[in-house]
């Protein structure tokens, strides 16, 4: 486990990295699309909000406007008495709570020649309606912004807050309404009807507004200066523009240009009038130019998006947690049992077929592989058991084989130097036996006191058979020998032995030759085996001719020629089987018949026992080691007369 | 080995390529064998294309030749060279059994 990652590990993270993305993509994609409607519903009903609180003050707004108007032109047209204009002041007021206060105000001189001043003044106070008489050297009314302006425009204003220190010495906004009176047919202006609000009461209207906990509602006049706002130090101090510069807002200045031309729109804010981002709307108002703005705290109107969100990704981890537990749980259950039977199965690797396997018994899958484990061993268990009872007899088998080959080899002569007490000659042997048994055989002999006999064979096929054959062969030619018969009359002996009763046609190539030790005269017979070499002293080896007589033990009644040559001291006959001339190498070329004449010409007057060995290694240096399929048996004869063998060699 | 049976008007045409050693002997057994049940009795082998015999592929030649002079057949070379045409030399086998040039020479003997 701590190499690699098991199959639980893998699948959990698969599938919880896979669980992962689609709760984050549920989560987050609730979250925007929450986020947007409730951005188009906070939109939505700060419209509305703003719209009826808009439409609220300009209700009042227009009462307000109305009442002064309407007292504006009954002033026109009715000459009113001194105390019927202070009854009808005093009695709009009462009958308008909206109105603070109402002033009537007249140019100087205009109604009582002696008198400046005529502005009577009713204004509410402590919940009684006061009356005052503005004007005095202290407060020349004429020049106030509510008695000028509209003057000179001729039409009614609505004044810029203010604070009235002369009439009700309140915050407030004056509406003022020039009226006319006709004196010598000529119109002409005879003072103002002003309609007063407190800007108290406005806002106490816009703070009753609640927008979420830190959101308000701020009113700008027709020039932009904060009529109410939350902050009261900018109520009168400060215009939007103002402000902007302050705060070095660009955004805010170009908000505040689109506010005082009376448009409406809903804006994103950076953090001017918080801490946090808010969502700005703002409309123009239809009376007064004024306009309304309501910031909304972003976070605030998206409180119950996140919260949603967070109880989302909370169900999710929860989820996810739960899932990852279950994902490891049913994991382990699988593996549980397979690596109990990886654990069996190196048990069973290393040989130990007897364990008990674990016992695993549910019905999937992994019960399968459980089962098939269980059949998997068992045949084992069988085929072992079967395997071990053929492997001993086989060995058995290899055994007796061994001890065949054993005894075969050892019906072989293989002491050298065999005669040395015999100077005469010099005989040398040796026989390589391949894997399997073979039918190779050579024996040497005196036949009698001037005769030795020397002999080599190759018995047809391989294994058990060949190996009772050669044993056979090798044991009628020494008896036959001994009757002192010619080599072609002594195959031609055995041959019929043979033959007789061989009916699996096995067959025996033979080359028996009997030579004069005195006189080096051999007489030879050949039975279908490979040409000898004839080696002169000095002189070019060469083939003993064939003579074309077939191989003994097939055809019983055939006769064989003796055929004779003469020997001088030193000369040598070597003869082979073919597992010499068809030795392989590893490419399964043969060492061939060229090749064995080459190094037997290579070598210069060789003694028997040399040359064997000779020949020996240049096959071994030819075969590089290839499994040799036949074995490879030489025998060379040297005649030395009566000469002194170390001489020859000399 | 591989074989090539031709079957002629008076006798069977076989030609044999590859090796004849120990390992596929066998094979020439049991082909001779399948000559025998179909009832051939003349056999020409021609051992134009062989490569290599052994003394195991003789003795397979001289267990089917005895087997066919068991049911009055008879077995015929031809086309022996290299190698193959030594063997048969050296091991006598040229005088054991009648050997030709071709394979049309020995139908024709």
């Amino acid at each position: 486990m701590s190499r690699h990652h098991g199959i639980a590990f893998k699948l959990a993270a698969l599938i919880l990295s896979c669980t992962f993305v689609i709760v984050a993509v549920i989560v987050g994609y609730n979250y925007y699309y929450s986020r947007d409607i409730i951005l188009r519903q906070a939109e939505e009903n700060s419209k509305n909000l703003a719209q009826d609180t808009a439409g609220r003050i300009d209700s009042v707004l227009i009462t307000v406007q109305k009442v002064a108007d309407n007292i504006a032109f009954s002033l026109e047209d009715a000459t009113l008495s001194k105390k019927e204009l202070l009854d009808l002041n005093k009695r709009v007021l009462a009958n308008n709570p909206e109105i603070y206060g109402m002033a009537i105000a007249f140019e100087p001189y205009f109604l009582e020649a002696d008198k400046l001043f005529f502005a009577p003044y009713y204004y509410r106070s402590g919940g009684r309606i006061s009356f005052s008489m503005l004007g005095s050297p202290d407060y020349r009314y004429f020049y106030m912004d509510w008695y000028q302006i509209p003057k000179e425009l001729e039409r009614p204003v609505w004044t810029e807050p203010y604070h009235d220190s002369g009439g009700g010495g309140v915050l407030m906004a004056t509406y003022s309404v020039p009226f006319f009176c006709t004196v010598d047919g000529e119109k002409v202006f005879a003072g103002v009807v002003t309609a007063d609000i407190s800007l108290d009461w406005l806002e106490d209207m816009l703070q009753n507004i609640k927008i979420y906990d830190t959101g308000f509602a701020f009113l700008l006049s027709r020039h932009g200066t904060f009529i109410t706002h939350k902050d009261h130090n900018l109520v009168l101090n400060q215009t939007i523009f103002t402000l902007a510069e302050e705060l070095k807002s660009p955004r805010l200045r170009d908000i505040g240009q689109k506010m005082l031309a009376g448009e409406s729109a809903f804006v994103p804010m950076d953090e001017i009038f918080s801490e946090s981002k808010q969502y700005l709307f703002y409309t123009g108002l239809q009376y007064g130019g004024w306009s309304l703005g309501i910031l909304f705290p972003k976070n605030e109107m998206l409180a119950e998006v996140r919260k949603l969100s967070n109880v989302m990704s909370l169900i999710g981890i929860v989820g996810f947690i739960i899932l990852a537990m279950l994902i490891i749980y049913i994991a382990r259950k699988i593996t549980t049992p397979l690596r109990k039977l990886s654990g069996s199965a190196l048990e069973i690797a290393s040989g130990n077929l007897d364990i008990q396997l674990p016992e695993i018994t549910s019905q999937d899958e992994v019960g399968d592989l459980a089962e098939s484990f269980k059949i998997m061993k068992d045949s084992l268990n069988e085929y072992i058991a079967n395997l071990t009872s053929t492997t001993a007899a086989k060995e058995r088998i290899e055994s007796e084989l061994r001890i065949a080959r054993e005894i075969q080899m050892g019906i072989l002569p293989k002491l050298f130097p065999a005669f040395p007490e015999r100077p005469e000659f010099d005989v040398f042997a040796s026989i390589e036996p391949a894997k399997e048994v073979g039918g190779d055989l050579y024996d040497f002999f005196f036949v009698d006191d001037d005769h030795f006999c020397f002999l080599l064979g190759d018995v047809s096929g391989k294994g058990v058979p060949a190996a009772f054959f050669m044993a056979v062969t090798k044991t009628l030619l020494k008896v036959v020998s001994e009757r002192g018969l010619d080599p072609g009359d002594i195959i031609t002996k055995v041959n019929s032995d043979l033959a007789a009763e061989n009916e699996s046609c096995m067959f025996v190539t033979l080359f028996l030759a009997i030579m004069d030790i005195n006189t080096g005269e051999t007489r030879y017979a050949n039975a279908g085996h490979n040409p000898p070499v004839y080696m002169p002293c000095n002189g070019k080896p060469e083939w003993i001719p064939p003579l074309g007589e077939p191989v003994a033990g097939v055809m019983e009644g055939m006769k064989y020629s003796t055929k004779t040559m003469t020997m001088h001291p030193g000369d040598i006959i070597f003869i082979y089987t073919d597992g010499v001339s068809e030795a392989m190498n590893p490419e399964n070329e043969l060492y061939s018949d060229e090749r064995l004449m080459d190094t037997l010409t290579a070598m210069k007057n060789p003694f028997a026992p040399e040359l064997v060995k000779e020949i020996d290694k240049s096959i071994k240096v030819f075969t590089r080691g290839a499994e040799q399929s036949d074995d490879i048996t030489m025998l060379a004869m040297q005649f030395c007369g009566k000469c002194e063998k170390k001489e020859q060699g000399e | 080995m591989n074989f090539t049976d031709t079957k002629k008007s008076n006798a069977l045409v076989v030609n044999v390529t590859g090796r004849m050693d120990a390992i596929t002997a066998p094979e020439f057994d049991a082909q001779c064998q399948n000559w025998l049940d179909a009832g051939e009795t003349k056999v020409v082998v021609d051992l134009g294309d062989l490569e290599y015999i052994s003394s195991a592929g003789l003795r397979s030649i001289l267990a089917a030749a005895k087997r066919l002079k068991g049911s009055q057949g008879e077995l015929l070379f031809s086309g022996l060279s290299g190698m193959v045409e030594e063997v048969f030399n050296v091991s006598g086998f040229a005088a054991m059994f009648k050997i030709y040039k071709t394979s049309e020479e020995a139908l024709a003997g």
